[in-house]
Formats: structure tokens, sequence, C-alpha cells
């Protein structure tokens, strides 16, 4: 009885340390912290384009950078060394935007999903908030990361696509927006300047 | 004999459940209080290069120190 008592102990025990054993394998497993940093998923549109046949291309002051933007919209007044673009309402808002910049900050490809949103922060915008971000995102012959987000700034809404890209000449940040009720309407233009960018 | 092995039957499940559950909890908790720490960390840290610009036509006057979208300067 007692024999048999005690080998009816030892697979239960066994039993015992595994279930200990799979609790602490499973808590200790790497879980990504950010997944939509680690893959394309809502960049997956990112992909080399050309510009297309009907569009202007503008070029920052150092030639080292091309933006293209569609017909309708037209270039702005912008910092010096970048190039923007916008599509402009009845009263002169910018409905949307288009921009190119040369790196200028501590903003890299590795920092981008953070340091964008935080930027945008500094610069006086308000609810800024990040909805997606990815690295590794393939451009014409380069490579970038992207961040996806929305905030508010003292007269309006908008939500911004903005890219940091390394290329052979230089890596420039480039920023498509528009406001929350053109989004729709001209995301596959902003998709299309940005895919099609050249640095 | 019987009960005294039934005991020790009890007390080995009992220990090895209370480590299943709390073994792992604690691992977690552990993981998620460094991982807020190092945020909040990197997020004071960078809050320290850089000024805000201001708005109202201040900065260098343009679109985005006017309520324009922000540019690509990761700088001013």
């Amino acid at each position: 009885m007692a024999t048999a008592t005690f080998s009816r102990l030892v697979p239960l025990t066994a039993v015992a340390a595994a279930l200990v054993i799979a609790g602490c394998g499973g808590a200790a497993a790497p879980k990504p912290a950010h997944p939509a940093a680690l893959t394309p998923g809502p960049f997956a549109w990112v992909r080399p384009a050309e510009v297309p046949a009907n569009w202007k291309v503008g070029q920052l002051p150092s030639r080292k950078a091309e933006l293209a933007y569609p017909p309708q919209w037209r270039a702005i007044t912008t910092d010096p060394g970048t190039f923007s673009a916008a599509l402009l309402g009845a009263n002169g808002a910018i409905r949307g935007y288009l921009n190119a910049t040369p790196q200028s900050g501590a903003e890299t490809l590795a920092n981008w999903a953070k340091f964008r949103p935080a930027h945008n922060g500094e610069e006086g915008d308000r609810s800024v908030v990040r909805e997606a971000s990815a690295t590794g995102l393939p451009f014409r012959s380069a490579t970038g990361s992207c961040v996806m987000d929305h905030y508010t700034t003292t007269s309006a809404r908008y939500r911004e696509i903005a890219c940091i890209v390394r290329g052979a000449r230089a890596t420039t940040v480039v920023v498509a927006a528009a406001q929350p009720g053109d989004w729709a309407r001209l995301r596959p233009q902003l998709e299309r300047s940005i895919t099609s960018f050249a640095s | 004999m019987s009960l005294h092995i039934r005991r020790i039957i009890a007390g080995a499940i009992a220990t090895a459940s209370l480590l299943a559950f709390s073994v792992p909890a604690l691992v977690h908790a552990s993981s998620a209080t460094k991982a807020h720490s190092v945020s909040a960390h990197a997020a004071k840290r960078h809050h320290r290069h850089h000024s805000r610009i201001p708005q109202h036509n201040g900065g260098d006057h343009d679109a985005d120190n006017n309520g324009g979208p922000s540019d690509g300067d990761g700088n001013i």
C-alpha cells in the first residue's frame, strides 16, 4: 500500500515540476514591445515607385533629395534648405502638406517612432497620438523609418505620415499631412509622394 | 504511513501550484516596471535637448509656426 502510494508520488511531483517550469518559461519568452515597429504592417504600401507623369518635382537646395507633388498643389514658403508644397483651401488654410527637410537634429532611423511625435509636441502641437510605426522600409535607393500620427495645432487638426530616409546622398525627413476631413481623398497622393521620394 | 504520504503529496501539489501562478506574475511585473522606467527616462532625456517653438508667427515664421502642419525640422 505504502509502495503503491509512493509510486504515485513520483509522477505527481514530476507533473507539478513541469507546471512550474512551463509557467516560468511562458513569462520569460521574449515578446516584441511594439509589433508595429518591427514589421511593415500599416506601411506595407511603402514600395519604391516612379514619379507620376504629370506631377511636379521639388528639389532641396542641396540637390540631395527630390519630392514630387500633384499638379494641383503648389510650392509654399518654407524653412531655408527645405522644400514644401501644399494644397490650400479657399481661405488659405493648408489642407494637404508635403515637406522634405535634411536631417538636422537628433532624429535617426532607430529613434524615429518616438522622436517625431515627441518633437511635434515640443513645437506646440497638442494631443499628439502615434498610430503606427515601422523601420527598415524600402525607398528608391534608400531605406527608412516611418511613423503615422495625428495632432492638433493652434488652428487645425492634422494626420501625418512622417518618414526619415537614408539614401546614398543624404538622410532626409519627408512629411505628408492632411486635415482629417481630407485624409481619405488625399491619402493616395500623400503615399505616392512618399514612395516616389528620392534621397 | 499512508496518511503521511498523502500529506506529502498534498503539500507538494500546493507548493507547485503556488509557484506556477506566482513566479510568472512576478517576472511580468518586473519586466513591465523596467520597460516603463526606461521609457520615462528616455522621454525626459529627449525633452532636455529641444526647446518649444512659439506659435502665432513665432520661431522662423513658417507654416508650422502659424497653425500649419509640422515640418520635418528636428531642431527648431
